[in-house]
């Protein structure tokens, strides 16, 4: 019966958005000036983007059919943004949730506003407090959440009872992961969030925009950008003419951003720069800060590498995994004075795990 | 037993009496008392060693006893390692007693397998002399062997020195002496090993089933503790009788299960079970195998086994890879096979190809006791589990980086996972809340997803799956979706290292040719389990247990085919394909009352 009623409701709600949205839309403001209240991407202070309506909407049973918005920043895009209004249900009690989604030219979450006028609130109507609003800002980041693969059932049901349906219950880990990361008291309201930001099909079809609008222009815009994700679209398509051209940034990305996008920085650098000293030196000098499967693919090199280098690299012996420092003694072809006193203090010190490896390396060298 | 080790060592010296010198492998001491043999890295470190498991508690001392054949001074040395060097205590330390001499020297000190030398002892011909390890920390000591010498020369350290002189000092023949002949050997005895078997088997196949641990089911068994996943397929009757219950991963529900794995497969007549026996080599002439050899773990008796037909099912594609199978490791590029999706970019398959793949667990668990627990501080594990706190682990309990091979890298792989679960712990014993917390278990086996991938005639690939394909030769079947995991660390430098993330791919169900389970180029080979001839992305679905145990079920059948029609794998493809599939067809309608569970 519950259920029923619960239908009958989302139904009508459904229809009476159908028939309001296109009233609200015109009533909203045609560019946005401030920077959202959750917002994962930079902004810069008098920023002024305007809103174009787009042939793109999202379709869920829920929200019915919302219109999709890009935000430009002088005809260049910028932002996704989508107004939606969607019934939030638990228990056979539903209520409206109003709230603004922004996403990235990707079809990443970017971030989220609400109307001052309509907060978001809890399953026992209490508003939502700002370590909650962020709380939701933290869930909506994470693209791989824990709601991902699950029903909202699965999510309310206890263990027990879906077991006793046949169901493969939750781990208790898994329980605790879900708590974790929603806000407390609005799990309903958390999950339509999600699944509306990453499960709708959106970002697809904003990908999917923001191609046909592509241009060296925008994929170097990207490559400005802190966001790993555009540094990596921009770092698969930079030609190697691009490449040499942004060589500062690219070195500058290589020390600031993530390891996934310096391994890809490391596999797509084109062959000139290791045979140019100066433009590989900004790589090897940072040896020690970049994580160690960077390291590893930077090792790859080192047959390239002048002399320097080698030297270089023989003060980074401790912090070499064993397989690293396999490498970087397979690269010493000839004797080295400098570098081979370097390594007889390594292999003899007590401390460091590796140690026998140079020591072996230096029998066989003797 | 006491009574053949004592004469193994005696005959070790009696050969080599000019050299007056003994090597007593740790691994065959009378009684290991909380020792365990480790027989997981034979192929790197160079053999089976005894370690003190005790995850913080001293374990108890490990005995035997040798014979001398000369009285005199001698100089003895320990073979160890120090597993995590630093400025701190080695984390597995212990001390050797040769009868009533303690020697006061702690032991596994030095970075990196080799000799550590323990002393000098005088020592009375033909008469039993007490080896006995005494454990100082029950954090992982570990000892390959001991070694007495007349001469104050150290054995060679370096690992492709220590092959060479272990044979020369034991006096080893190449060959074994014993050979045993099969319908079929098997080699690897988890699910996919076990289902190959019993479907050999039940076609009246003489099979030999050879493992190198005291239990079946690899990754499923109460040693690793990872549940079985995926459907049955054609095979339900007989992977009933080898999967688990959907606990937890690490629970210890895995013992009920193993109870009745290990009862179902022994009561085949026609199975010869070798466990503690792990396979070494596998001599393959003109491209066809015609034996493997394998030594018993403990005692290093040593057996060579032939068979017309071989299943290799050891995971890290062993027997292939001696025999000379054309084999893949790590992820292709997404270009290689079509396997791009764009959703997850470069963590699901990479521009450019590399040597990254999905990482190995150890799993482990923590109980509640009556009363305060004390845990001592660990700090030689702090490197790696920096502050992470935790009480249990799970699957994404998981390690990988892309200068490690799973396989050739392995037990530091297990050690980085050790560190991580005593660091993690200590962590967690440091809250009030945890007072009661002691550890229940901890695997100290490396529960490994992905290693060499064998290359069959068709390799399985991520795009089989997304275009649904449905092959003439689809022998097994599955809906688990694809599930392909990459570290946590590359996208957030904030986690540990040692967590994984999983990426799913939902699909209705897939297909798995037979052509994938046997070898392209060694012509009497198949292969059942995660080392089967698939692409990096092409694994993430099939390799959980219940669907390599279809893979297992499917070559045992095969072999059976082949065996009645004389042919190699390949023709059961080309000439008896209908045969061949009636028969998996038929088996879905054998009643299940009728198994032995």
């Amino acid at each position: 019966m519950k259920i029923v009623i619960r239908i009958i409701f989302l139904v009508f709600i459904s229809f009476l958005m159908q028939c309001a949205l296109p009233n609200l839309k015109v009533k909203k403001d045609s560019t946005l000036v401030k920077k959202p209240a959750f917002y994962d991407l930079g902004w810069e202070p008098n920023t002024k983007l305007s809103k174009g309506h787009l042939p793109i909407f999202i379709e869920t049973d829920t929200v019915g059919r919302q219109q999709l918005f890009v935000l430009s920043n002088n005809n260049t895009p910028v932002l996704y943004s989508a107004q939606i209004t969607t019934p939030v249900c638990a228990d056979g009690d539903c209520k409206l949730m109003n709230i603004t989604l922004y996403w990235t030219l990707l079809g990443d979450y970017a971030g989220f506003d609400t109307d001052e006028n309509r907060p978001l609130t809890k399953h026992d109507h209490d508003e939502f407090l700002p370590e909650d609003y962020l709380k939701l800002h933290q869930l909506l980041l994470d693209n791989n959440s824990i709601l991902k693969n699950r029903t909202i059932d699965e999510l309310v049901t206890s263990p027990k009872q879906l077991q006793l349906e046949g169901i493969d219950a939750l781990s208790g880990a898994t329980i605790t992961e879900v708590k974790e990361s929603v806000v407390l008291g609005a799990l309903y309201s958390c999950y339509v969030a999600w699944h509306l930001v990453h499960n709708s099909g959106v970002k697809e079809k904003i990908k999917t925009h923001t191609a046909s609008m592509e241009s060296t222009a925008l994929r170097v815009a990207m490559l400005y950008e802190d966001n790993t994700e555009y540094q990596l679209y921009a770092l698969e398509r930079l030609s190697l003419e691009q490449y040499t051209n942004h060589f500062k940034r690219i070195s500058a990305v290589y020390k600031n951003s993530i390891p996934l996008v310096r391994s890809l920085i490391i596999k797509r650098m084109p062959f000139t720069f290791w045979r140019t000293s100066e433009l590989q030196y900004e790589f090897w000098n940072s040896f020690s800060e970049v994580d160690v499967n960077t390291r590893s693919l930077l090792l790859k090199q080192l047959n390239e590498v002048p002399i320097q280098v080698l030297e270089t690299l023989s003060e980074e012996l401790s912090i070499m995994t064993k397989n690293q420092l396999k490498v970087y003694l397979g690269a010493i072809k000839t004797h080295h004075t400098q570098i081979h006193n370097t390594i007889k203090v390594f292999a003899n010190s007590e401390h460091n795990t590796y140690s026998y490896i140079a020591k072996e390396f230096l029998e066989r060298q003797e | 037993m006491k009574l053949f080790l004592t004469l193994v060592f005696f005959g070790i010296v009696t050969l080599n009496t000019n050299a007056q010198e003994l090597l007593v492998e740790a691994e065959s001491f009378d009684d290991p008392g909380g020792w365990v043999v480790d027989p997981q890295f034979v192929e790197q470190m160079g053999s089976p060693y005894l370690m003190a498991h005790g995850m913080g508690k001293v374990v108890k001392n490990a005995r035997t006893k040798v014979n001398f054949t000369k009285k005199g001074k001698y100089h003895i040395w320990v073979r160890t390692m120090n597993w995590s060097p630093g400025e701190w205590d080695a984390p597995g330390k212990f001390k050797l007693k040769v009868n009533d001499k303690l020697f006061e020297k702690s032991l596994g000190l030095r970075s990196g397998w080799g000799w550590e030398y323990v002393g000098e002892l005088a020592l009375v011909a033909n008469k039993p002399t007490q080896l006995e390890l005494l454990d100082e920390t029950g954090f992982n000591g570990r000892c390959d062997a001991v070694y007495f010498s007349m001469s104050d020369k150290a054995p060679p350290s370096a690992l492709e020195k220590i092959a060479t002189w272990r044979k020369t000092v034991t006096a080893e023949t190449n060959i074994p002496e014993i050979t045993k002949y099969y319908d079929l050997v098997v080699v690897g005895g988890g699910i996919a090993g076990c289902a190959a078997a019993i479907a050999a088997a039940e076609q009246n196949l003489s099979v030999a089933l050879i493992h190198d641990r005291p239990v079946l089911g690899g990754n499923a068994s109460s040693e690793i503790r990872v549940h079985t996943l995926g459907i049955y397929g054609h095979f339900e009757r007989i992977l009933k009788m080898l999967d688990t219950e959907h606990y937890p991963n690490g629970s210890s529900k895995a013992k009920l299960d193993q109870e009745k794995r290990d009862k179902n497969v022994k009561s085949f007549s026609n199975i010869d079970l070798f466990l503690n026996w792990r396979a070494y080599d596998a001599k393959a002439y003109s491209d066809v195998i015609r034996f493997v050899d394998a030594r018993q773990t403990a005692t290093g008796e040593r057996l060579r086994f032939g068979a017309p037909l071989f299943v290799d099912a050891t995971g890290d594609g062993w027997i292939g890879y001696w025999a000379g199978a054309e084999f893949s490791y790590g992820r292709e590029s997404k270009d290689t096979y079509g396997e791009e999706w764009d959703k997850w970019g470069e963590l699901w398959s990479p521009k450019e190809a590399d040597d990254a793949v999905m990482g190995s667990s150890v799993l482990w668990q923590s109980k509640k006791a009556n009363q305060k627990q004390n845990f001592p501080n660990v700090p030689w594990a702090m490197t790696v589990a920096k502050n992470h706190t935790a009480i249990n682990g799970e699957w994404y309990w998981e390690f990988s980086r892309n200068d490690l091979s799973q396989i050739e890298d392995a037990e530091e792989i297990r050690d980085h996972m050790l560190k991580a679960i005593y660091g993690s712990f200590a962590n967690a014993k440091q809250l009030v809340k945890n007072d009661s917390l002691t550890l229940d278990w901890v695997s100290y086996l490396v529960g490994k997803r992905e290693s060499r991938r064998l290359i069959g005639d068709h390799i399985f690939t991520f795009k089989d799956v997304v275009d649904e394909r449905k092959f003439p030769d689809a022998v097994v079947i599955e809906t688990r979706e694809i599930d392909v995991h990459y570290q946590k660390v590359l996208t957030d430098e904030q986690h540990p290292d040692f967590m994984s993330e999983a990426l799913f791919y939902k699909t209705p169900e897939y297909y798995i040719p037979y052509r994938s389970l046997y070898s392209k180029n060694i012509s009497n080979l198949f292969m059942a389990g995660r080392n089967f001839s698939c692409s990096h992305i092409g694994l993430g679905g099939p390799r959980v247990m219940r669907t390599t145990g279809q893979m297992g079920a499917a070559v045992g059948f095969a072999a059976a085919l082949c065996k009645k029609h004389k042919v190699n794998p390949r023709e059961i493809y080309t000439n008896y394909l209908k045969e061949y599939m009636d028969l998996i067809a038929s088996q879905k309608n054998r009643l299940i009352q009728n198994t032995k569970k």
